[in-house]
């Protein structure tokens, strides 16, 4: 319990800026929508005239951006991308931060076993996830509702916000698996974020390239995409399921490793 | 009683060496040195008798039990101070010192309060802002606050004054009164002189010797220096056993290892003045030690 809480205190300062962050984000894209929509000019021609490979980029696929929802589902793709990459960082950093800044020495010669440093952490981890969906998803409503002229969307909303979860549970095991690995904190904060940032990529790519459709089980960017989610699509039980069982194995594996490996200090 | 009973421990990173088939006991309420100079092992042996890294080899037991398998029931009664000493930069002093209390089930405060006092150390300050010395003294307080019955010092000294040695040594020689078992690790071979009962020296990795601190200055050498009336021809001297043997005025002055009764007969046959017959420190038997391995 106080290492769990040791952690909430550490994690305080960083868990507000990435809010704040998000909060941000949606704030500034909504207020765009709401800049385009008045402009009398249809964003979907606009959306129409583009290359397929800048409308990847954007992530607009099939989405209607006359509506304050389509808007908010191209939005989705980066506070996901946000999502993502604080839980991989979060996760990485929460277990390799003690090798970086040499208080393993301290931590690990408490009667404490590493197991259970590794389930404090987690359920650290967890938490400060949950704040960060929490924070997005009231922030999302709230926004959304201010531009969205009444459309309903608070039932889509808070299924993207189960999928977004789901996406950063996933990079957080990334995280804590690779951490516990690794003997090198450097190395395997680096790893992580590349693994995040090639996921995405590949997701653009996926998009603009139909070729390579069948490489989007790769990406989790491709699991919980707002277009297939919205409007009644819901969540996909295979890519539920996917989800799950790989951050149970990487979940594993973080205990499994960090029990067996030699301690850097 | 055996707190801590090391057997073959054997540790090999890859394929560099750190420690090869390292074996001896440290007994119930002795101060125990372990010296040997930089990169000689001293290090690896303590971090993995507290589990932090896994033998390639070999076993040990502290207070009977096996060090890796019941390492966090084990290490409720370790009190360990590194060499180095790196905390959360962002706590205050008292806040760490809270922190690493809450891991032991007891009331730690009063223990706190107490080290402190005597450390002269400023617990509202951040850890941050303490000097080297500084953090070196909430390492101790670190390490001595749940009044551990073994403590584990690897290299401790480093960055403290003399002054403030002078206290934690006086700490830990009223621990290891209260029945603490210390092992000290250290290439400072005075501090381990004053301090330890027992000594193991370990060079490249091994176990050169483990032997009495007081047998280990009594089976060895014998510093002479005598002053003669008038001059004597120093070959007088020249026998087996003496070394170093060197002649300034009428003083002659060597170094001897042996039967004590040869050279007092030598001695007897000449004129003298004066005469002192000194131990040689540590580092002499040390070095002897280090030279014959060579």
């Amino acid at each position: 319990m106080n290492i769990f809480l040791r952690e909430m205190k550490a994690h305080r300062k960083s868990l507000i800026i990435w809010s704040v962050g998000i909060v941000l984000l949606i704030t500034s894209g909504m207020g765009e929508y709401s800049a385009v929509s008045s402009s009398g000019k249809t964003m979907n021609e606009l959306v129409e005239s583009m290359p397929r490979s800048i409308k990847a980029i954007m992530g607009v696929g099939t989405l209607d951006l006359s509506k304050a929802s389509g808007y908010y589902g191209i939005l989705f793709l980066y506070v996901s991308l946000i999502g993502a990459i604080h839980a991989v960082m979060t996760g990485c950093n929460i277990i390799a931060k003690e090798e970086r800044d040499k208080t393993s020495e301290f931590l690990l010669v408490k009667p404490v076993s590493r197991k259970s440093i590794i389930t404090s952490k987690l359920l650290a981890t967890l938490v400060n996830l949950m704040i960060i969906n929490t924070v997005t998803l009231v922030s999302s409503i709230y926004i959304t509702g201010y531009y969205g002229k009444g459309e309903k969307m608070t039932g889509d909303i808070i299924t993207l916000m189960m999928g977004l979860f789901l996406l950063q549970l996933l990079f957080m095991t990334i995280g804590t698996a690779i951490a516990a690995i690794n003997r090198k904190p450097t190395k395997s904060i680096g790893l992580s974020t590349g693994i995040l940032m090639f996921s995405f990529l590949l997701s653009i790519v996926i998009d603009m390239n139909g070729k390579i459709e069948p490489l989007k089980y790769l990406t989790p960017f491709k699991y919980f995409e707002a277009k297939n989610i919205m409007y009644g699509g819901g969540l996909d039980l295979f890519y539920v399921l996917i989800s799950i069982g790989i951050a149970t194995v990487l979940s594993v594996f973080t205990y499994c490793f960090y029990q067996q490996r030699d301690i850097n200090v | 009683m055996n707190v801590i009973e090391i057997k073959n421990l054997t540790k090999f990173y890859g394929k560099a060496r750190g420690i090869k088939d390292v074996s001896f006991n440290v007994e119930e309420g002795e101060i125990f040195g372990f010296i040997g100079p930089n990169g000689a092992g001293k290090s690896t042996t303590i971090r993995t008798l507290l589990s932090l890294i896994y033998p390639t080899s070999g076993s040990a037991t502290i207070f009977g039990k096996d060090c890796i398998k019941f390492s966090p029931e084990i290490k409720k009664e370790i009190g360990y101070l590194p060499s180095e000493v790196f905390y959360y930069d962002n706590m205050k002093v008292m806040d760490l010192l809270n922190y690493s209390a809450s891991f032991y089930k007891k009331d730690c405060t009063q223990r706190i309060q107490e080290l402190a006092k005597r450390l002269n150390l400023d617990l509202t300050k951040k850890i941050d802002d303490l000097s080297l010395g500084n953090k070196k003294k909430v390492g101790i307080v670190q390490g001595l606050l749940h009044s551990p019955k073994l403590i584990i010092l690897d290299e401790p000294t480093s960055g403290l004054d003399p002054l403030m040695q002078q206290i934690f040594f006086d700490l830990l020689e009223e621990e290891n009164k209260k029945g603490a078992t210390i092992l000290f690790s250290s290439h400072i071979l005075s501090e381990v002189q004053r301090l330890c009962d027992r000594v193991a020296i370990i060079k490249d990795g091994q176990i050169i010797k483990v032997e009495k601190i007081s047998t280990l200055q009594e089976n060895t050498y014998k510093k002479f220096k005598i002053q003669c009336a008038s001059k004597v021809d120093k070959k007088h001297f020249d026998m087996v056993g003496v070394n170093d043997l060197e002649e300034n005025d009428n003083v002659i002055s060597f170094i001897f290892k042996g039967d004590i009764n040869t050279i007092m007969k030598k001695i007897a046959e000449i004129e003298i003045t004066n005469l002192w017959v000194v131990e040689p420190d540590l580092e002499e038997i040390f070095m002897h030690y280090y030279e014959k391995e060579e």
